[in-house]
């Protein structure tokens, strides 16, 4: 063999690469979703249908794509930032990464408690942490709706509760529990809770899967993932409990999103948010996901309790913004070994 | 041209060991058929490849035809010199057919090269294998096609290393005497390496022995089996009998009485003596010994001889007209001049 | 023994090498060197960065280091790899005795049954295994009328070495049936001449026989655990490569780099541990031996628990996960709201499997004739570098690069180039190996005959080496195909935004608890798999 020949060998490969590597234009707007590509994928590819704006989204977990985002920095590829929970928000609030928002935006939301006080970031939709449960399996178990989620560390609830304790919406849970209660009960929480055998999983759909399953007794999980299960099988017989007197197992908290400073498509970046505030997009957070809708013109969906009648905790969202402290505390806890 | 090849003063070292090769000097002759000679191991494997190409020479200069194709500055890849290769194991591509073996150094159009195929096909008498593999042939087989791809190019050169000794004893012989004749016809100079006298007495025009990377000798084989060198030479070329003896001119005395020399000499020396240059018989004539062991060959039995000394004995080489058995008593002695070695340096010249 | 030569294990099985006279000229052998070295400095890279990022975290490192959590850590992965790796040796010798060895009734098909668990990536197995065996899985329902309502659960330390084992049995069984195969059997008779009876005989000559190919087997079987993400991930075990694609993915890079480092280290004291007992035990060596048949020994009346030790482990390794897949896809799960088009998935998986073999495979190639062809000090060196994937699991590949692009090469981070160029780094031993192997099988008489017809160098390559290698070759890019089709942790960490593969898909579809989104992709990565494998075991039989 020729050297010629060796080396088209070696540029033919590189080519193939390149060939094979997708066309990274400049005008693709780069969402990075630290949101479920299940949830939020349907309403990004049907943005992408009513405006011609090109996305390619990054999807991860909400506080490893706010810390990505943090590391990255100046030199990070995301216009947009969409968030499971406001602290992961406030979090780059605070590193003054955010760009902020027009007062008409943040107008559409109703109620002001699921805004950034700086407008720099806004609430997309609510929900409420809930306990999923199994009539039948808590009977089997002979056990009590718990009132509290420090009733789970009893010893009856032993090897029976699942939760997901990488996932942004506990971990902005833990943040509000630091907030009201302190630092020590919050660890001496969370060191019960494994003590007493809680059963991680990844996400909180699995969650709602092993509760159907009979797998654990009942877990910690958004308010809507149950419905997806409902949406298929209606006889599912799971349901929701929601933790009573203002507990903080039914904080009340919203997914949102920002523009980040380092944008080079701010108009593109607005835009979707804009669309995401839109009542086609808020009226699909009701009727689809089974989410509380924020704007005054979409109601939510029949099947859920209206949003002011949880009684949640006392609490602002913008105050959740410790991000790292919270998840510091979470892996000293030992929650994710 | 007077010299198809001419090596000087070859050397070659790897790393920090003994040199292999050791200020090799050698000449060969358009036509001529050389053999370097030598026990295993002894360098002449790398001379060869040395002259192939296929390692640098430390020290040397070697030159192919008119083109120097190694020294101090220059080196040219194998691929360049026009030698011809036949390999001791043949190295016959596997995974190409017999035609395609021989037609692997050929350039040219595929016609030219199918009627070159042809040809050597027919000279090396395996035109019927043309579509075989080198695994369906049998050594012999084998053998000759490596001769035949090494041909086909029309070489310079050709360089044979070691090419008959992975073949039966007895396909030995016959292959070896096809490619005498096969080179003879094509007038190739060749040179080949081996470690079997035999091999080299009967095929060679010269023979070059290497022992330990130096050259000792450069003779004819009739030369070197008859004049060996030194005693190292003379015991590497067939059987031997060295005897003691005090040497005055022409002749010296010994076991064996007077005997005469091949060469003048005086004082202590060693005389060599060839087993078929005894004569051994009944006689009243001769120095007397008893047979102590006989081994018959057929149209030839070689015998060992107890003088009556008690403390000599020697080899000898008869022919099978006379019957020997263990324990006779016979008389021996020197039909031809001796060989005489000093006794110090073993050499025969000093 | 050279740290450098220690992370170089080869499983050399049988068959004649030929390194003695193969010399290049000089001039020939600067390309080849050019381009390793080239290849060689990428390889560095991530080293160089693992370095950079664990001495970043200073004095908070080494408190890091010296905690209790990461010494947990180190224990949860000495206790995972010693418990797998001698429970996968417990039953691969048996396995491998009675499929090559004894009168076991579909002795091949039991055999290519039991290796089809290497198609099946250890993450997919774990999640069927969480679905067979959890405390309210198909096992317990199998169990509930004998009063079972629950299982303990499947995750953790057990789940991972169930896990482990059945997915690396396979790896100890090649080598030891290739041993046992060319045992000597004069050896045996001998024994037998000597009043051993057929205990006797395996304790005393076959099994010290079977040494070399033991360890080599326990040893690749050991570094795959301590390598392996998948298993420890879905089964919620905290061991390294978990530990350190959770600091990874929160983007804590100092203290991954720590983690990565320590388990380097262990890998290499794990090779290095080998490598005296290698020296050790240097004097039996497989027999080259006559290949006289082999006689089958007779079971008599362990026939019938042989077949059920046999099923058993069919049934955990291939059956099991197949099962579980096909109830999801069959079954009523949760519908995905996120449709990817099969098609789309195997474009991806299979073309960026394809070029990083490809890559892979030229980038090995210089290495692979150095090594074969042009043994020099320097060479050994630069080939003993190229062999650090050995050392360097997926996970911490990941990490470094996304350190390296992040810092000084914004321009291919998220992108295909990044992601090939860490399969590249893992892989490239494997190319390497199976390269250099079947170089080492050619006699240099071939390529010298072809000089010696008027063949350039590479002439004499192209038209003589290289077909003649070809199997191997062929072998080796088999092989970085299909591991790299089952990687994981790098997939994850390195891929483009948006760009999905089987295995990407499966993690985050077993994530949401999508299980019908798990079955499709997980069967025809099995499917492609068991391609890719076949290939393999075609040339391993070749060779033996």
């Amino acid at each position: 063999m020729s050297i010629q020949r060796l080396a088209s060998l070696l540029l033919a490969a590189a080519l193939c690469c390149f060939v094979v590597a997708p066309a990274l234009g400049d005008d693709v707007l780069t969402v990075y979703s630290g949101r479920n590509e299940s949830l939020i994928g349907p309403i990004l590819a049907q943005f992408t249908e009513d405006t011609g704006i090109e996305t390619e989204i990054l999807y991860g977990g909400t506080s490893a794509v706010a810390n990505q985002i943090l590391t990255e920095g100046e030199n990070s590829p995301a216009d947009v930032f969409i968030a499971q929970d406001g602290g992961a928000l406030g979090a780059l609030a605070a590193a003054d990464m955010l760009h902020k928002l027009p007062a008409a935006t943040i107008a559409r939301v109703a109620n002001e408690a699921f805004v950034s006080p700086d407008g720099v970031w806004t609430g997309l939709s609510g929900r409420a942490r809930v306990f999923v449960y199994s009539p039948e399996s808590l009977d089997e178990h002979g056990l009590e709706l718990p009132n509290s989620i420090h009733d789970l560390t009893g010893e009856e609830w032993r090897g029976l509760v699942g939760w997901a304790p990488a996932n942004a919406s506990f971990v902005s849970n833990v943040t509000a529990m630091r907030v009201l209660l302190g630092e020590e009960e919050t660890a001496a929480w969370l060191a019960g809770m494994i003590a007493n055998g809680v059963q991680a999983y990844p996400k909180n759909t699995p969650i709602v899967q092993a509760t159907i399953d009979g797998e654990v007794v009942g877990g910690l999980v958004n308010h809507y993932y149950l419905f997806r299960f409902l949406a298929e099988d209606p006889d599912i017989t799971a349901t929701l409990h929601f933790f009573p007197a203002g507990d903080l197992g039914s904080l009340i908290n919203a997914a949102g999103a920002a523009i980040l400073k380092s944008t080079d498509q701010p108009y593109d970046a607005l835009a979707l948010v804009d669309y995401l505030l839109s009542d086609t997009a808020q009226a699909y957070f009701a009727q689809t996901t089974y989410e509380y809708p924020l704007v005054a013109s979409v109601e939510p969906s029949v099947d859920l309790p209206a949003l002011a009648d949880i009684e949640t905790p006392e609490i602002d969202l913008s105050d959740l913004a410790d991000l790292q402290g919270t998840l510091t505390m979470i892996e000293e806890s030992g929650a994710l070994d | 041209m007077e010299y198809s090849l001419q090596a000087d003063h070859l050397t070659k070292l790897f790393n920090g060991q003994l040199p292999a090769v050791n200020d090799i000097t050698l000449r060969v002759r358009p036509g001529e058929f050389l053999t370097l000679l030598g026990p295993s191991g002894g360098g002449k494997t790398t001379t060869l490849r040395l002259l192939a190409g296929f390692e640098t020479p430390t020290k040397g200069r070697i030159q192919i035809g008119d083109h120097i194709v190694a020294d101090d500055s220059h080196f040219m890849p194998p691929e360049k010199r026009k030698i011809g290769m036949v390999f001791q194991d043949y190295a016959l591509f596997p995974h190409v057919d017999v035609a395609g073996n021989i037609a692997f150094g050929l350039r040219g159009s595929s016609k030219d090269k199918a009627r070159q195929v042809k040809r050597l096909l027919t000279l090396v008498g395996l035109t019927q294998f043309a579509e075989r593999m080198p695994y369906e042939l049998s050594g012999g087989q084998q053998q000759r096609v490596a001769l035949a791809r090494a041909l086909a190019p029309n070489p310079d050169i050709l360089l044979l290393d070691e090419p008959f000794s992975n073949l039966d004893t007895g396909l030995r012989a016959q292959v070896r005497s096809d490619v005498r004749h096969i080179l003879l016809e094509t007038g190739t100079t060749a040179i080949f390496v081996t470690h079997d006298q035999q091999e080299a007495l009967s095929l060679s025009d010269e023979i070059a022995i290497i022992f330990d990377g130096k050259l000792a000798q450069v003779a004819t084989p009739h030369a070197l089996y008859n004049r060996p060198v030194n005693m190292q030479v003379a015991k590497f070329v067939g059987d031997a009998n060295f005897l003691p003896a005090e040497a005055h001119g022409m002749t010296a005395d010994s076991r064996l009485g007077e005997v005469k020399l091949f060469h003048p000499k005086s004082g202590r020396v060693q005389l060599m003596i060839r087993p078929e240059a005894l004569a051994v018989g009944f006689d009243e004539e001769g120095s007397r010994a008893t047979v102590l062991w006989r081994e018959f060959y057929g149209h030839y039995q070689r015998l060992g001889l107890a003088l009556a000394d008690g403390t000599t004995e020697l080899i000898a080489r008869t022919g099978v007209d006379r019957y020997f058995q263990r324990g006779d008593a016979v008389s021996v002695s020197l039909a031809l001049p001796a060989l005489a070695y000093d006794s110090e340096s073993q050499h025969v010249l000093s | 023994m050279q740290l450098a030569d220690a992370i170089r294990p080869r499983l050399r099985i049988n068959g004649h090498h030929h390194r003695v006279l193969a010399r290049w000229q000089v001039g020939n052998r600067q390309l080849a060197q050019a381009v390793s070295l080239a290849v060689v400095a990428v390889v560095m890279i991530p080293i160089a960065y693992l370095v950079l990022g664990a001495v970043s975290a200073g004095q908070e490192g080494i408190d890091y280091l010296i905690r209790a959590r990461t010494l947990r850590i180190v224990g949860n992965s000495i206790s995972l790899m010693t418990a797998a790796t001698l429970l996968a040796t417990l039953i691969a010798v048996p396995f491998a005795w009675l499929t090559s060895r004894s009168d076991l009734p579909w002795r091949r098909a039991w055999l290519a049954l039991g290796l089809a668990a290497m198609v099946i990536p250890s993450y997919l197995t774990a999640v069927t295994y969480t679905e067979a065996f959890g405390p309210k899985g198909v096992l317990q329902s199998l169990l509930e009328p004998f009063g079972v309502d629950r299982l303990p659960p499947i995750k953790g330390f057990a789940g991972a070495t169930l896990t482990l084992t059945v997915v690396t049995f396979p790896y100890i069984v090649l080598p030891v049936r290739a041993a046992l195969l060319h045992c000597d059997r004069s050896l045996e008779e001998a024994g037998q001449s000597l009043g051993l009876n057929r205990w006797g005989v395996f304790r005393q000559i076959i099994l010290p026989q079977l040494r070399p190919a033991l360890s080599a087997g326990m040893l690749m079987t050991a570094l795959y655990c301590l390598s392996d993400f998948g298993a420890v991930a879905v089964m919620h075990f905290n061991a390294f490569t978990r530990a350190i694609f959770i600091q990874t993915e929160s983007y804590r890079m100092d203290k991954a780099s720590v983690l990565a480092l320590l388990l380097v280290g262990m890998t290499l004291v794990l090779l290095l541990l080998h490598s005296r007992m290698q020296i050790r035990g240097r004097h039996y060596r497989v027999g080259v031996g006559a290949s006289r048949h082999l006689e089958l020994l007779p079971l008599g009346r362990w026939k019938a628990p042989a077949l059920i030790f046999c099923a058993s482990i069919v049934f955990l390794g291939v059956v099991i996960p197949l099962l579980v897949l096909f109830k999801w896809l069959l079954g009523h799960t949760l519908t995905n709201p996120i449709q990817v088009p099969l098609n789309l998935l195997i474009h991806n998986t299979v073309g960026v499997s394809a070029v990083s073999a490809l890559v892979v495979t030229l980038a090995a190639f210089p290495l692979a004739l150095l090594a074969a062809r042009g043994a020099t000090r320097f060479n050994r060196w630069l080939v003993n570098v190229a062999y650090a994937g050995n050392v360097l699991p997926g996970i911490v590949i990941a990490l470094a690069l996304v350190m390296f692009a992040t810092q000084n090469m914004l321009s291919i981070y998220q992108t295909l180039p990044l992601l090939i160029i860490g399969y590249a780094i893992r892989y490239l031993p494997f190319s390497i190996g199976a390269t250099e192997s079947a170089f080492a099988q050619i006699n240099p008489r071939y390529e010298e005959a072809a000089r010696s017809l008027g063949l350039s160098p590479w002439a004499a390559l192209a038209r003589i080496t290289v077909p003649l290698a070809r199997g191997g070759i062929l072998a080796g890019l088999a092989l970085v195909f299909l591991n790299v089709m089952k990687e994981l942790p790098t997939t994850l960490i390195l891929r483009p935004i948006g760009f999905r593969t089987f295995a990407t898909r499966i993690w985050s579809a077993y994530d949401e608890a999508f299980l019908s989104s798990v079955a499709l992709p997980g069967l025809a990565l099995i499917l492609v798999s068991a391609f890719a494998l076949a290939i393999i075991l075609r040339r391993e039989e070749a060779i033996s």
